[in-house]
């Protein structure tokens, strides 16, 4: 064989550089085809290089100091930044259900981490190679997933108002009209993930095992990674979507079976 | 007179709406008039608790309806509001999607034929309701109604999409069919001929003394 596996290519910075260069080629699509984008692909790839270096630096540090609380911190402050996107795409909805999302995403986050780390991988919890990037992406991918559990239920229950009414006045109570559109945000929540599961390995391989791979893991170790952060992924994404609306429904009605749209 | 229905006592909404001490008969029709915006709606779903009163009280055969099951109360008081919904199926499997949502067996062919023949509905029972137009909507969404049999039954502008002619046809149709039945009708309408023709009781809301 002309070549085997072995670790990725240490790149330096003139030779890394040059890949901004393709950026050009987007340029002057965007310029011939009128999309009027260039400052927000430029802003993009600014602030692109910008966070991922300062992510870089701290993630040196971390991985030379691996203290607990530095792990903690890291993992925290993930948790803290996707709540805080999640409520800021869903500013309307009350206290209680916001109680609800924040809680869901980090109670599901930390449990379907933890029984990867600690279960699958067999590592400790505060080992940062392990337990940081899979919190990335196992909170990062809970956290879309619930932007899109959300943003289904909130309209479905807006255009659905006169149904709502009619069974109110029939006197159907709030949690049995209720429950139809969390598991229909459920369903759509959950449909992306699964998409790209029956895609996977044939459309496109997967960012992670890219990663892997690149960096001279062998593929079938890179293989059942991928896997296992794929039903990680699912699981946490289906487990936050489920707990945030089936507790956040119910702070949309009172006592007196009345539901509050509004409250919305 | 069989008793009251339902009575108020010095009621408000909202701190906006203030309305006059009401009491509405059991086992007959009462019609309320008013102008828009005087609260006639508003009452409508006072009555069924969907909505909260800010002052005052409500007896709903002379128990305040703040200590009743808001549930029970609903399915004894049906309230037909203006807006119509029916799932985009057909007439027999609205019916049968409505009964579900109230845990009750659907009911036969025939009973549902009875409901719509009340409406002035003729239409075979798969029919598609998306392709139906506003005013037969409206009369199969009351036939649905109807048909559950409830205490009351309160129709909120229940004409509104009916020509003068269809308006009467279905209006008399109802009200026989609840005074046959002992069931009391409370209707919101503008409309002053069908009032004058069917009212036992006429309430206007907003323009008596105060």
């Amino acid at each position: 064989m002309w070549f085997k596996v072995k670790g990725a290519v240490q790149l330096n910075i003139l030779e890394f550089s040059l890949i901004y260069l393709l950026l050009i080629i987007v340029l002057v699509i965007m310029r011939k085809s009128k999309i009027d984008q260039t400052k927000l692909l430029l802003i993009a790839s600014i602030r692109m290089t910008v966070q991922l270096v300062l992510a870089g630096f701290i993630l040196t540090y971390i991985f030379e100091n691996p203290h607990p609380l530095f792990i903690l911190a890291l993992l925290m402050a993930m948790i803290l930044f996707s709540i805080r996107r999640v409520l800021s795409k869903n500013k309307n909805i009350n206290r209680g259900f916001k109680w609800a999302v924040s809680l869901s995403i980090t109670i599901s986050g930390i449990f379907v981490l933890a029984f990867f780390v600690l279960v699958v991988v067999g590592e400790t919890f505060f080992n940062p190679q392990y337990t940081i990037p899979l919190a990335g992406m196992i909170i990062g991918n809970a956290m879309t997933g619930i932007t899109l559990g959300l943003k289904t239920f909130t309209d479905n229950l807006k255009t659905g108002r006169h149904k709502i009414d009619t069974l109110l006045n029939l006197g159907v109570t709030p949690k049995k009209i209720l429950i139809p559109y969390v598991n229909n945000a459920l369903e759509t929540a959950l449909m992306p993930t699964i998409n790209s599961m029956l895609g996977m390995g044939i459309i496109f391989l997967p960012g992670m095992m890219t990663g892997q791979i690149l960096s001279g893991t062998l593929p079938t170790t890179a293989i059942m990674y991928q896997i296992a952060i794929m039903v990680a992924i699912c699981t946490s994404v289906c487990l936050t979507v489920f707990c945030s609306l089936n507790f956040g429904y119910r702070t949309l009605y009172n006592k007196r079976n009345q539901i509050m749209i509004s409250r919305l | 007179m069989q008793g009251t229905l339902f009575s108020t006592e010095n009621l408000c909404f909202n701190n906006k709406i203030q309305y006059d001490d009401i009491t509405i008969p059991k086992g007959e029709i009462t019609f309320i008039s008013g102008e828009s915006g005087m609260g006639k709606s508003t009452l409508l779903k006072l009555f069924n608790g969907v909505l909260t009163p800010s002052r005052g009280r409500i007896l709903y055969e002379g128990r305040d309806i703040i200590e009743l099951d808001t549930i029970t109360l609903r399915k004894e008081i049906s309230l037909v509001s203006q807006e119509v919904f029916l799932f985009d199926s057909t007439i027999k499997d609205n019916f049968k999607q409505f009964y579900e949502y109230r845990d009750q067996t659907p009911p036969t062919d025939d009973q549902i034929r009875k409901f719509l023949t009340l409406c002035s509905i003729s239409f075979p029972l798969d029919k598609d309701c998306t392709t139906m137009s506003g005013g037969e909507r409206q009369r199969v969404y009351i036939a649905i109604f109807l048909s559950l049999l409830p205490n009351a039954i309160m129709l909120d502008e229940p004409t509104s999409a009916l020509d003068d002619k269809n308006s009467d046809i279905v209006m008399g149709n109802i009200i026989m069919f609840c005074k046959k039945n002992n069931i009391s009708v409370i209707v919101v309408s503008h409309d002053k001929v069908l009032a004058d023709r069917y009212a036992e009781n006429h309430l206007e809301i907003g323009k008596s003394v105060v």
